[in-house]
């Protein structure tokens, strides 16, 4: 492998306020088009921005926890260029003098094993509208109710080396600022997109290549994907005695390349200057202070005290602390008394697939515990708790968990009698096999075993059902 | 400095002006006088760090996150040039898209 | 014509009812509208019937009760079209009210009518509004300054006793010295900009015409104080109205040297002298003082102005609103089409030096300098207003009377020199009034007082002693 990859991500992120940067309007994803807009977001003539306090401290929330400095003065400014879901012809942006600077983010590279990448800046800026090309035969349909939603830009260094890496440094990235609220991170509804900076050099070169700018990835895989093949087609053309050219391309996920955009529409003088509208951002020291103790505890740091406080291996404690809300959850089961590998299975297994499809538990951590702790009791199976746990969501999440054991008829029968009744009706059905047992072929007690769990429809106790048939097959 | 035609049209097509013929050469003989007129400014020296001046207040205020928009007395679709199913309406953009 | 407390006072106390004085009102912008003054955009009985309805039935108490105002047509409103005297904004509806107009309406005002205005408030004559030049009131031939001609030429003809204008550089103060009449420019910030339309975004001002200082007075204390709506005002209350004097005691009067040329008009020093020697016997101390980077002002106006205004203006692309040129071809050719033809001269060359003195290569040597110039500029009056213990400024508002059509139309330097006196004070944000010195050759001359930021009672309560003594109508000769 002589080439080395080099690429820098610029990723938009969405700030989790419930009215728009510079207006009152709703943030609201799905209403009907051009219903969450006033004078200021449509850019009419008069409107003056007025922007909001708490995009501010989301955004200096995120910044905290991507180690930045967060600046005591930060400007506001205009980026100029035309486009018809641009309202105003400027997008209000900030430039030389951006919120905050010198993060990092840290991650376990797939190549490299631990790696910090930096983070240049995060700044804040707002969305424009949508463009709808698909609507209307030969024209492009506006849509603002997007326009004016607060975002923040993080933007890294060209650390990143290959497009594996740079997939793993977007999850690392969403962890984090998914940890600190300030986003929901979500790619299927805008409030996280990539543009990617990418360039090859030959090992060993010291200077960086001519790079190009990826848009349009989807999905963090498409992001990899695209940087798979960006990078292949640098090397190709570099090889062929070719020049990289300065471009944009638009990767396409139905064919998996990318293709350049009008090398005329990206030639833009943004004429950048301070927004007259709006004075400097200004926050004391005492504020940024105040948004550094109010974060919460970081994935890693979390990871860490679930190992050494619950003895969780190191995988366990990753997929643990992959959502801050599933770690809670998880030490909230084990505040309720339950056993901490028993609760890491439990929530690593039913509880996330569940809360992975639509981000709810169908039952409570105090429930959860419970249920855990009838199977430790030989209340009910394994496999018996595993269907009440989904059947408290028809019940409500609060359901008692026994109850409606009960109700399914689930709690296991340990009373002997009762075993022992099963026990002489499987004796009698199956006199050839009860005769072979005899003679020495012990192995049948598996078969006596799941007969008498069939008899009983799952509720005698498989634990106590042994003792009751070896002691009446020895007799 | 004076600025010619070929610059005027230049930044006026970066300002999306369509600059009629005829009035071209008015157009950059103006523009070249209020350039020279405020390269009185040269002058000046440029000093390293000089922040730009800032009239009203000092620090922005910062509103309250409330979802509360300035109502429309009347809705978007009055206004417009074009405007179909709740949308707004331009050419088709291809080109700019790439596609 | 009565003035603003009379009417409010007569109307609060069922005198007059806003009816009676809606009705005067139509018919004396009738009589303006069929003189050929050209000063109004949009007026209409019905609507004037109708403001008077709604100070009827609300509690009609207010401090202007029943008084009829003047918009400037770049202030928007619902019920009138807006079109800042352009063709891009023929027929355009705001949705909403500027907050002033809400402000207005909440003291008892009547909207009157839109004023004609040089278009989005670019020039100095008002010959620039894409429906037709305005006349001075005392003679055709000239115009009544601008951009605020509208508003100032109906307030000078007595067709209403108050107006509101707008000021980036001059707007109001400039034609109210070549009408007239008072003309107050605020402190950038002491009122609201929401619902002007945007044209120098940090030197923009909402300002206000009458007869006399105290009409000007009252509307600014209406219309003043913070608006959620717009993040640019200052926390301070509204500017209150001053406590009448009758003396300068104790007041320092700075004069400018650099606002007093050798070739400063011989009627419009005259004026001046004349002032100053009034200034001097009712006590006030004047004093000879120095605003050593004034010489850039304008220079750093006409950088820093259409720098602003190329990007305020870019929101009229014919996609949400506004007139739509070009279509059916393809995005790039109705955006040019829309602008070419929707804009007019005067605001094509501000787009286009505004986009040049942005752009790569060019920001640091025009840009960078001209916000530097900037803080100097402020910087002279902060040390003379901090330092040097002056009260207030005077100098002239303009360098000559009101100059004829079409004198200045071929020039735009010459055009933006007229300004040189009044737009150093947009620079750096800070109050100042115009208000009638005397007459040079029948036409007006206007003095300028000017005040530090904030100080808009004292400057008023100071321009209210000058305007008891001196005759504003008397001619002076050199």
């Amino acid at each position: 492998m002589t080439w080395e990859t080099v690429i820098g991500l610029e990723v938009h992120i969405q700030l989790a306020t419930r009215s728009k940067m510079f207006c009152g309007c709703s943030t609201a994803f799905g209403d009907p088009p051009n219903t969450n807009v006033c004078p200021v977001c449509l850019g009419l003539p008069g409107a003056l921005p007025a922007p909001n306090g708490e995009a501010v401290r989301l955004g200096a929330s995120a910044a905290l926890a991507l180690e930045c400095t967060v600046h005591e003065r930060s400007v506001f400014a205009r980026k100029n260029y035309f486009y018809p879901d641009l309202p105003k012809g400027y997008q209000i942006s900030q430039f030389d003098e951006p919120l905050a600077t010198g993060g990092v983010v840290r991650f376990a590279s797939p190549d490299r094993g631990p790696l910090a990448v930096s983070i240049t800046r995060l700044h804040l800026e707002e969305d424009a509208g949508k463009s709808l090309h698909d609507r209307i035969p030969g024209k492009t349909a506006v849509d603002f109710n997007r326009s004016g939603v607060p975002l923040a830009e993080i933007v890294s260094g060209p650390d990143l080396r290959s497009p594996g890496e740079a997939r793993v440094y977007l999850n690392a990235l969403k962890q984090l600022l998914m940890y600190t609220g300030a986003s929901d991170c979500s790619m299927e509804q805008g409030s996280l997109r990539v543009d990617a900076n990418l360039s090859v050099r030959r090992v060993g070169d010291d200077r960086l290549g001519t790079k190009t700018e990826v848009k349009n990835m989807n999905s963090f895989a498409n992001v990899e994907r695209a940087l798979t093949f960006e990078r292949e087609r640098q090397i190709a053309l570099v090889e062929g005695g070719g020049q990289v050219d300065h471009t944009t391309l638009l990767f396409d996920a139905a064919t998996g390349t990318a293709r350049p955009m009008r090398s005329k529409e990206e030639s833009h003088d943004y004429r950048y200057f301070p927004e007259p509208d709006l004075s400097p951002l200004v926050l004391t020291s005492d504020w940024i202070e105040t948004r550094r103790a109010e974060l919460p505890e970081l994935p890693e740091a979390k990871r860490d005290r679930l190992m050494s406080a619950f003895g969780l291996s190191p995988y366990d404690a990753s997929v643990l602390t992959s959502d801050a809300v599933l770690a809670e959850y998880f030490e909230a089961v084990i505040a309720a008394g339950a056993a901490p590998k028993t609760s890491a299975n439990w929530v690593m297994g039913e509880v996330m697939s569940r809360y992975n499809q639509d981000g709810r538990f169908i039952v409570t951590a105090r429930r959860l515990a419970q249920l855990i702790a009838m199977v430790e009791d030989g209340v009910v199976s394994h496999q018996a708790a595993k269907r009440v746990f989904h059947e408290l969501e028809e019940a409500g999440a609060g359901a008692d968990p026994a109850a409606v054991a009960d109700r399914l008829g689930l709690l296991q029968v340990g009373d002997s009698d009762a075993l022992g009744g099963w026990v002489d009706e499987v004796l009698a059905a199956f006199p050839d096999e009860v005769g072979r047992y005899r003679q020495g072929e012990t192995k049948l007690i598996g078969f006596f075993v799941g007969q008498v769990m069939k008899r009983s429809a799952g509720k005698a106790d498989p634990k106590k059902v042994q003792p009751v048939l070896r002691e009446k097959l020895g007799g | 400095m004076t600025i010619r035609r070929e610059e005027m049209l230049r930044v006026a097509a970066l300002a999306e002006l369509g600059v009629a013929e005829e009035d071209a050469e008015r157009l950059a003989r103006d523009i070249a006088a209020i350039v020279e007129y405020v390269s009185l400014l040269e002058g000046l020296p440029v000093e390293e760090g000089v922040r730009p001046f800032v009239p009203g207040p000092a620090q922005v205020r910062l509103r309250e996150d409330v979802v509360a928009p300035i109502p429309l007395a009347h809705p978007p679709a009055d206004m417009a040039p074009e405007f179909v199913g709740g949308l707004y309406v331009v050419p088709r953009l291809g080109a700019m898209e790439g596609e | 014509m009565k003035s603003v407390a009379d009417i409010a006072a007569a109307v609060r106390e069922g005198r007059v009812t806003a009816a009676d004085v809606a009705h005067d009102t139509g018919v004396r912008l009738a009589a303006a509208d069929a003189a050929g003054l050209n000063a109004t955009l949009h007026w209409s009985p019905q609507l004037l019937e109708q403001e008077a309805t709604r100070v009827a039935a609300g509690t009609s108490d207010g401090l202007l009760a029943g008084v009829p105002v003047a918009i400037k047509d770049n202030i928007v409103t619902e019920e009138q079209p807006t079109t800042c005297g352009s063709r891009i904004l023929e027929g355009y509806r705001s949705p909403y009210n500027a907050t002033v107009v809400e402000r207005l309406r909440s003291a008892g005002a009547m909207i009157a009518g839109k004023t004609n205005l040089d278009e989005f408030a670019m020039g100095s004559s008002t010959e620039h509004s894409a429906y037709g030049r305005v006349r001075h009131p005392l003679d055709a031939e000239r115009v009544p300054g601008g951009s605020s001609g509208g508003s100032a030429a109906l307030v000078a003809a007595g067709v209403v006793p108050a107006a509101l204008g707008s000021e980036t550089g001059g707007s109001v103060r400039q034609p109210a010295s070549f009408c007239g009449i008072v003309g107050l420019k605020p402190g950038y910030g002491r009122v609201s900009r929401s619902g002007l339309v945007a044209f120098g975004s940090s030197l923009d001002c909402v300002s206000v015409f009458g007869a006399t200082v105290a009409d000007a007075a009252s509307l600014l204390h209406v219309i003043s104080g913070p608006d959620p709506y717009d993040a640019t005002t200052v926390d301070a209350p509204p500017v209150a109205i001053p406590e009448h004097r009758d003396h300068l005691e104790g007041v320092v009067i700075g004069l400018p040297r650099e606002c007093f040329p050798d070739d400063l008009d011989a009627g419009v020093r005259a004026a001046c002298d004349r002032t100053v020697a009034r200034l001097r016997s009712l006590g006030a101390e004047v004093r000879d003082v120095s605003l050593p980077h004034s010489r850039y002002a304008v220079a750093t106006y006409y950088v820093i102005n259409p720098a602003e205004a190329s990007a305020n203006l870019a929101r009229y692309d014919g996609v949400r609103y506004g007139q739509r040129r070009g279509d059916g071809v393809d995005l790039p050719t109705l955006y040019r089409a829309t602008r070419g033809e929707g804009f007019g001269a005067e605001v094509q060359r501000r787009i286009i030096t505004g986009t040049y003195v942005l752009s790569a290569g060019y920001y640091d040597a025009y840009y960078t300098r001209a916000q530097q110039a900037r803080n100097r500029i402020a910087g002279d009056f902060d040390r003379l207003f901090r330092e040097e213990g002056v009260s207030y400024l005077f100098t002239p508002t303009t360098p000559t009377v009101a100059f004829k059509a079409g004198e200045k139309t071929e020039d735009p330097v010459a055009m933006y020199l007229a300004d040189i006196f009044v737009c150093a004070v947009s620079l750096a944000g800070l109050p100042a009034l115009s208000i009638p010195i005397g007459r040079s050759e029948g036409l007006p001359v206007g003095g300028h007082f000017i005040g530090p930021a904030l100080d808009e009672t004292g400057l008023l309560q100071a321009a209210a002693v000058v305007e008891q003594a001196v005759d504003g109508d008397a001619e002076v000769r050199p």
